[in-house]
């Protein structure tokens, strides 16, 4: 009996000492500068990123380059880390110095939960000049004012073209207007006497590869957002972007056209359907490049900026790239933030990390720099990152919500499950507010 | 609690019932500690968090009802529910019976038991991972071996990972090609089965058919329950399976749990506990999640209270029943 | 009632089958159906086993083709994995918590499953309930609280949160190990008490003797669980790595960046073998398990 009372004891004992535990979390964000290390201060900088193989050894190349400055600092690059164990990280302690993000979806998060630290103290004491980086990057490394973020390299989208299939397919120039890219789509295909298609112009489905809303909807014109609320509806850009989606669907028939795709391979791999020939036309980043010429040697390809709707917006091209924060609880906040200006300000190690795994840079005197590689094919990506045309991600508190939510319904609309377009735009529109409304931020 | 402590003192009835509830005791103990700190008490804190904003970093905020109400307007929640609905019904009836019947074949081998019976087990030893990266290779359209195979009879594969009507079927298949461990369990009760009551079976005229439906269904049958709570629990579980056929049916095998790809296609394979992982876990939304975790803990909870009644008729049958 | 634990071990566990023998070729053909339709079986879940096998000795080029058979064989896939990845310190994670929650689970639920079972208390009802909501409760739902408790006590980023619990309660081997008790008479629990043993020498000597093939078959689920565990490991591991097991691994393996068919295959079939080498072992068990309990009613 004495024994019954004492384990009831100790269970509601151990359930109190849990829910103390539990309890006793949270705090508020730190918003102060830590300082700077010491010249030659002793510690160790832990860096995570989502990279992996080649790319790995060649960020932790560029990582190394800090010991310049800071010869004593050791530095820890951990690879494979994304965005889910980053959060992870810092929600049970186990955080890096820096953490490196490859999406910039979650940026509207990290800022305002303050899983990322504010930078602006950093910013304000270095006197950092952020006119450095393009207006559409620095959009996306920030919340609602809150910079908690730096990026390190970009990426910028930009249609690829297989040149043997255009010319077999009798088109000599590359598509620039919405109804020339429809008709080279068209040329290019290749069906089968059954009505299997061998070779797709260009593939409309939404959420194919690089077939995201965010990437398409700049080329279109759609405007994600007015006067905070959803503006699907109420951009023509959007109605405008699956209209186009629809009528090539309808071209190839959805069933014929579904079957297709399902057999094509992995985006990143060495079976993607553009290294195979099996598409003339795609909208994709300037790293595909390093891809084809890797993977792919045999494919003779251009890229040129994608097919606008109106002529005046030629040249209108998306951006987003790697990110980089110090997360809530970091060890060393100070030499993090050394270390992450110096990978988003240094020259020569954005150039040299540029070269190496062919991403853009992201400052507008690394893009200049004589020692960036710039081959016919790159050079696209290096112009529209220049222009003053470039959109970045729109950034909400609710990840990537809003992209689900848009690519859902192209799909369904490419179906022919969608009888009323605008009355169903208005809808994701009412879904996408709800969602920020709950999320409070 | 103290109803599962069960052993409640009644004062003074002979050292026998004394030593009886010490064993009770004794052997329930360490059930009822990790009862109480693994469920009952994050049971009861995923209730508290439901009421209230929580992103896991900042100290939760009392928001009242309003995770709950937003259900109702999210339309991903009602897809997420259907569909897990849809795995409840259709993987649990699918598992039971296909589990059975391969055990009821291979208990009726006589050469080579081992070797099939190990053959059919083998796919279970695979990491869910891998067996759904497996079965989207080898029944992908266009040269993989099922269409392959099928293409011999003039038949199209259907688009198991691609077409939102037949990707269920293809998470089933692959449930199916991995059900392996209740086959063996299946198994195992079947030859468990005294050989006395088949002989007197025998006696009584019965042929094979009649003996298994007769004799081995009758006496397996709470095993064979247990293959229904078990798929039961899987189907409600369902997770790694739908992400990872999810990213590899829309191209994007390398972001597994990308949330621009879960449920692909038309969030045919987005689960309950997918959503529920995606909202908690990525959106930051603790409290939201925390909510949908309790709507499946009353919806598991109410499948649970049917299927003990069911077992209660079964074990009032089992007590007087075969054995005895 | 009369207990008759003596029949003679024998290695066929086909003994039900063994009287129809005598009869004539009905029982010829029915022999031959049955032993076409398990053949066919197995073939059938053999088949993608030998899908990933072929699959994981061909070129990185070859493997996404509609070719089944590899144009050369590359059998350094399987040791270039190794260089890839740190297989061997996965392989011990993965063995320290298949093998350490499969022992935890065996000392906490055989005791709790007997009294489930076999002993008759007031609450059992309830308690039993209660493992049964236990065990359908997605791990999802409790997984916040109790990764907030973990970390609190600064435990995550290891092994132990995945398995302390099977130590004390895991409620799916519970109600397994429950069920097959079932099957055991009442009768020989009494016979024991009559002769004078106490509860716990009527479950070490009779019934886990008799529940061999159940407890085995619980083990072995137990241990699979966990081998193939891919959200416990996500949740408390993630971000650390050198406590990754090898379902975890496998996942992250196949690329963050880029999807190599071969390479994933082959750490797919490398991973399958610690298994199947238990599943024969296990095998061995159950056969045994099985010819002891020859029970007359």
């Amino acid at each position: 009996m004495r024994k019954h009372t004492r384990a009831a004891l100790l269970c509601v004992a151990a359930a109190l000492t849990l829910t103390a535990c539990a309890a006793g979390k949270g705090g508020g964000a730190d918003t102060g500068a830590a300082a700077a290390p010491g010249k030659d201060d002793k510690l160790t900088l832990t860096v995570w990123s989502n990279y992996s193989d080649r790319e790995l050894e060649e960020v932790t190349k560029a990582l190394k380059t800090f010991n310049k400055k800071f010869p004593n600092i050791e530095i820890k690059h951990e690879g494979s880390q994304d965005d889910d164990k980053i959060t992870a990280g810092i929600r049970s302690g186990n955080t890096p110095d820096v953490a490196l993000s490859f999406t910039t979806d979650n940026i509207g998060q990290f800022c305002s939960s303050g899983a990322f630290q504010p930078l602006k103290a950093y910013i304000d004491r270095d006197k950092v000049d952020l006119n450095q980086l393009s207006p559409a990057v620095q959009e996306y490394t920030e919340y609602k004012g809150n910079r908690c973020a730096m990026p390190m390299l970009t990426d910028v989208y930009a249609m690829y073209y297989n040149k043997d299939l255009l010319t077999n397919a009798g088109i000599a120039n590359p598509p620039k207007t919405l109804d020339e890219l429809y008709d080279a789509a068209v040329k290019a295909t290749k069906k089968a006497p059954n009505g299997d298609i061998e070779v797709a112009g260009y593939l409309p489905t939404m959420g194919f590869y690089a077939n995201r809303p965010t990437i398409l909807a700049p080329t279109f014109g759609g405007v994600w957002e007015k006067d905070g609320k959803s503006n699907l509806a109420g951009s023509p850009g959007f109605t405008e972007m699956l209209t186009f989606q629809k009528k090539l669907v309808d071209f190839y028939g959805y069933d014929a056209l579904e079957r297709f795709r399902a057999g094509l391979g992995q985006e990143y791999s060495a079976d993607h359907a553009f290294h195979q020939g099996k598409i003339a036309i795609m909208i994709d980043g300037e790293y595909r490049t390093a891809f084809l010429k890797a993977q792919a040697p045999q494919i003779k390809f251009g890229t040129a900026p994608f097919p606008t709707a109106k002529d005046v917006a030629y040249g209108t091209a998306f951006t987003t790239g790697t990110i980089m924060g110090i997360p809530k609880g970091a060890k060393n906040p100070g030499a993090a933030w050394e270390l992450i200006k110096h990978l988003t300000f240094d020259t020569d190690t954005i150039v040299d990390l540029s070269n190496a795994i062919k991403n853009v840079p992201s400052t507008k005197a690394a893009m200049e720099s004589p020692k960036l590689d710039v081959d016919e094919q790159f050079k696209t990506f290096i112009d529209l990152a220049k222009s003053d045309k470039l959109k970045g991600n729109p950034v909400t508190p609710i990840g990537d919500a809003h992209i689900k939510a848009v690519t859902d319904f192209s799909v369904s609309y490419q179906s022919g499950k969608v009888p009323d377009l605008a009355a169903g735009l208005k809808e994701v529109d009412k879904n996408i507010d709800d969602q920020i409304a709950k999320s409070g931020k | 609690m103290t109803a599962t402590l069960g052993a409640r003192p009644a004062p003074g009835r002979g050292r026998a019932r004394a030593r009886h509830r010490l064993a009770v005791l004794g052997f329930m103990a360490p059930a009822i500690i990790g009862f109480v700190l693994f469920f009952l008490y994050p049971l009861i804190a995923t209730v508290v968090f439901s009421f209230t904003k929580y992103d896991l970093i900042n100290a939760p905020e009392f928001t009242g009802l309003d995770n709950y109400t937003f259900m109702f307007k999210d339309p991903l929640l009602i897809k997420a529910i259907t569909n897990t609905l849809w795995f409840v019904v259709v993987l649990t009836i699918a598992r039971t019976v296909f589990a059975l019947g391969v055990a009821s074949v291979i208990a009726r081998l006589k050469t080579g038991v081992g070797l099939i019976r190990t053959l059919c087990y083998l796919p279970s030893l695979a990491p869910p991972v891998a067996a759904t990266l497996v079965f989207f290779m080898v029944m992908r359209p266009n040269g993989g071996p099922l269409d392959t195979f099928l293409g011999w009879f003039g038949v199209d594969a259907p688009l198991f990972f691609s077409d939102p009507a037949w990707a269920k079927p293809g998470i089933t298949a692959i449930m199916l090609w991995i059900s392996g461990d209740l086959m063996i369990i299946i198994l195992a009760a079947i030859l468990d089965v005294p050989q006395e009551q088949y002989e007197a079976a025998e006696l009584d005229g019965a042929g094979p058919v009649r003996r298994w439906w007769h004799v081995t269904l009758p006496t397996i049958s709470p095993v064979l329950l247990f293959g229904i709570v078990n798929s039961v629990i899987l189907a409600l579980q369902l997770f790694t399976q739908a992400v990872v056929a999810g990213s590899a049916g829309s191209g994007a095998a390398d972001a597994t749990g990308s949330t621009k790809y879960l449920g692909f296609p038309d969030n045919s394979t987005l689960t309950f506990p997918v959503y529920l992982y995606t909202q908690g876990f990525r959106y930051f939304d603790m409290g939201y999640a925390a909510a949908m975790a309790t709507v499946l803990f009353v919806i598991s909870f109410a499948v649970t209270i049917v299927l003990v009644q069911r077992m209660r008729k079964n074990s009032t049958a089992e007590e007087g029943g075969p054995g005895a | 009632m009369t207990a008759t634990l003596t029949k003679p071990p024998v290695d066929v566990p086909a003994e039900p089958e063994q009287p129809r023998r005598k009869r004539s070729t009905g029982s010829f053909l029915n022999w031959v159906a049955t032993h076409a339709i398990g053949l066919a079986l197995g073939l059938m879940f053999a088949t993608p086993v030998v899908f990933v096998f072929l699959t994981a000795v061909m070129s990185d080029n070859q493997a996404f083709t509609a070719d089944l058979w590899p144009r050369e064989w590359h059998w350094e896939n399987f040791v270039e994995v190794f260089d890839k990845a740190p297989l061997f310190q996965y392989l011990v994670n993965s063995l320290t918590y298949s093998l350490l929650a499969t022992l935890g689970m065996l000392i906490s639920s055989i005791p709790a499953a007997y009294a489930l079972a076999k002993l008759k208390w007031r609450g059992r009802n309830v308690a039993f309930i209660l493992v049964i909501g236990a065990m359908m409760l997605p791990p999802q739902v409790v997984a916040v609280p109790l990764y907030d408790t973990w970390s609190s006590l600064g435990l995550t980023g290891s092994l132990v949160p995945l398995i302390a619990p099977y130590f004390l309660f895991d409620a799916f081997s519970i109600f397994l190990l429950r069920q097959f008790m079932l099957t055991i008479p009442q009768s020989y629990v009494d016979a024991a008490r009559v002769d004078g043993c106490s509860e716990f020498q009527a479950l070490v000597r009779i019934i886990v003797p008799m529940a061999k093939p159940g407890i085995a078959a619980t083990a072995l689920f137990c241990f699979l669980f966990t081998w193939n565990d891919y959200f416990g490991p996500l949740l408390y591991t993630g971000e650390v790595k050198d406590q990754w097991t090898l379902s975890l691994a496998l996942a992250t393996f196949k690329g963050m960046h880029i999807v190599q068919w071969n390479s994933s295959m082959a750490v797919t079939f490398l991973t399958m073998i610690p298994a199947v080498v238990l599943f024969v072992f296990a095998q061995k068990s159950f056969v045994k398990g099985i010819t002891f309990t020859g029970v007359k009613g």
